[in-house]
């Protein structure tokens, strides 16, 4: 047993609980692919998906916000009121892109001529809605920002040692 | 372990070099650790088995095992998990409605959390070094089927609801099955990170972390014996994690709101500004939503007009036929029932028509088993139906003729449509043609 410990890195509980996932999966794969045309389009989805969040989607978020910081709080002068900036930048922008994504064949996307046909309703109503709920985010994050404001100047900068662990 | 031992693992598993996202000092947000996941991992879990229950049932309600109502690969196993001889019931009405609509409000409000979650626990991608046992390897391995299998159960699921086909497959199966790839991943991991979970919650407290102001948000401790997402060079906070996750949880129920809206209707229709199916279409008897307008399908108009016939049969070849003057002379039934969108919307109106109980009874069909319902509807797959016993027989189970009053309109089935208590809205046939007792 500590043999197979150190060869294999855990008991074999995880081995055999590995096995049957792996098997469930190879089940699933194996019966989407045999029944749907052009299986190898289910392969490229769930690859795809993959490469589109993990290196597409997240990087373009965290790059983002990594600049927005980078410019609004410079060397470490992250006063209070700096902070709340950001982060009455970062809320708004974020739902937005949500929407836009979770939505994006509605908001955004090449489909109108289908849904028009099934539906009977046109499409094009919702780029504008989205782009009214976009404004409706920034100015409610603005206003409350407005609210939060007097407070926020008054106080100083937080403690150094919160700002700057290392 | 010997020390022997140890140097063997280091020359077998090697660290890459010390570059990009690979490097130790990367990732800095000082919010992300095992409790940020945790408490992530608490609000997705329920989401998930919710939508997949009720992605389940969805799969019993269509009756799989009856006629040609299997949406793929026909009623045999292997073909969905079917639960032969249960039929789906028919009471109470809003069942189908109900089931369906917490399918698409849990799957739509998981969206930002599972994001989230994935955001927490992205260092862990680029593990330095990235393999440290076998049965490591195979951690990771099952991790690439959870991560791949959600982005494309949750993608091809709100993609589809947007009536938007870029898929190049069919949806249903590649939904399903991806669902149950998802899921076989999805078990073992929370096998492997309960003890994760109950020790990063041990430790921090389940709430605890909620509480803490700007100055006292510190990053997470390392967990004994495990790599963790919490940061090697954390930067400064910017955020608590109470904000964060308040933001997480606006997002959820900002998006679960909408889609409700589509589900509930009424007041909250108007809240259902970004789901396809929220909007109104007008005041009249037949101005709410359509699943498919009757340009879609592309039956010839004159199959439905002066000279369309209802024809029912019954298996010892008995049949008649029918004008549709003659079924409105016939006794009527009045109900006020849901249609119920697999999609996950739903619209209840008052609908007339004649029982199906009473057209079985003109060819000799006393109870009978089921009814095929064909549709004047060439292709598609769901242009034949099979009810089942309990839907035949129902009281309110019924050949429409009218809504609200109002003859049906050609985009809502005219001449003639079923509608039964709980049926699964794309078993309502439209354009009826043909009834088959048997």
């Amino acid at each position: 047993m500590a043999r197979f410990r150190t060869a294999y890195g855990a008991g074999p509980l995880h081995l055999l609980a590995v096995l049957a996932s792996f098997a469930v999966v190879a089940y699933a794969l194996s019966r989407a692919l045999q029944l749907t045309a052009n299986p190898d389009r289910i392969l490229l989805w769930l690859g795809g998906s993959i490469v589109a969040h993990d290196l597409i989607l997240f990087p373009l978020y965290a790059l983002m916000g990594a600049i927005a910081a980078g410019l609004l709080l410079r060397r470490g002068k992250g006063s209070r009121l700096r902070i709340a900036v950001l982060n009455h930048l970062r809320f708004p922008v974020l739902m937005s892109g949500l929407l836009l994504v979770v939505w994006y064949p509605l908001v955004a996307g090449p489909a109108e001529r289908g849904f028009m046909r099934t539906t009977g309703l046109s499409k094009d109503v919702y780029f504008g809605r989205w782009l009214l709920l976009t404004a409706a985010l920034f100015l409610g994050s603005a206003l409350i920002f407005a609210l939060r404001y007097r407070r926020l100047a008054r106080e100083g900068p937080p403690d150094e040692a919160a700002l700057d662990p290392a | 372990m010997s020390r022997r031992g140890v140097q063997a693992q280091v020359n077998l598993f090697p660290r890459l070099p010390s570059f990009g996202p690979f490097r130790e000092g990367f990732w800095r947000s000082p919010l992300r650790g095992p409790w940020l996941a945790s408490m992530l991992s608490s609000a997705l879990l329920p989401l998930i088995a919710i939508c997949a229950i009720t992605g389940f049932v969805s799969h019993w309600a269509y009756d799989t095992d009856l006629g040609g109502n299997s949406i793929f690969g026909g009623a045999a196993p292997g073909n969905g998990f079917d639960l032969y001889g249960f039929d789906w019931p028919v009471s109470p009405s809003w069942l189908y409605a109900f089931t369906q609509g917490l399918h698409m409000i849990s799957g739509v409000a998981a969206i930002p959390i599972l994001l989230a979650k994935l955001w927490a626990v992205i260092p862990k991608l680029f593990e330095n070094p990235p393999v440290l046992s076998v049965s490591h390897a195979l951690e990771r391995l099952s991790l690439i089927f959870l991560v791949g299998g959600s982005l494309f159960v949750f993608a091809t699921g709100i993609i589809n609801i947007q009536l938007w086909y870029p898929f190049g497959f069919s949806f249903v199966p590649a939904h399903y099955y991806g669902a149950v790839l998802m899921l076989g991943a999805l078990v073992f991991h929370i096998g492997l990170k309960l003890p994760v979970m109950r020790d990063a919650f041990r430790r921090r407290g389940v709430a605890a972390p909620l509480r803490e102001d700007l100055e006292h948000t510190r990053p997470e401790p390392d967990l004994p014996n495990v790599v963790t997402s919490a940061p090697h060079t954390p930067s400064a906070p910017t955020l608590t994690r109470r904000a964060m996750l308040g933001g997480v949880g606006v997002a959820s129920a900002g998006l679960a709101v909408m889609t409700a809206g589509q589900v509930v209707g009424g007041p909250l229709a108007d809240l259902a500004v970004l789901a396809p199916r929220g909007r109104g279409r007008g005041n009249g008897p037949n101005d709410f939503p359509v699943n498919k307008t009757f340009n879609a399908v592309g039956i010839a108009p004159e199959k439905v007009g002066a000279d369309w016939r209802l024809l029912i049969t019954a298996s010892d070849e008995s049949r008649t036929e029918l004008t549709r003057e003659e079924l409105l002379d016939m006794d009527l039934v009045s109900a006020k029932l849901p249609i119920a969108c697999v999609e996950g919307w739903s619209t209840t109106q008052t609908w007339t028509g004649v029982r199906l109980a009473d057209l079985a009874r003109l060819v000799g069909a006393e109870n009978p088993d089921q009814v095929e319902v064909r549709s004047l509807q060439e292709s598609g797959s769901l242009s034949s139906v099979t009810l089942n016993r309990g839907q035949v027989s129902h009281p309110e189970a019924m050949l429409a003729l009218r809504v609200n009053g109002a003859d049906l309109s050609l985009d809502h089935g005219f001449p003639a449509r079923i509608m039964v208590p709980a049926l699964p809205g794309v078993h309502c046939t439209k354009w009826v043609g043909e009834l088959v007792f048997a």
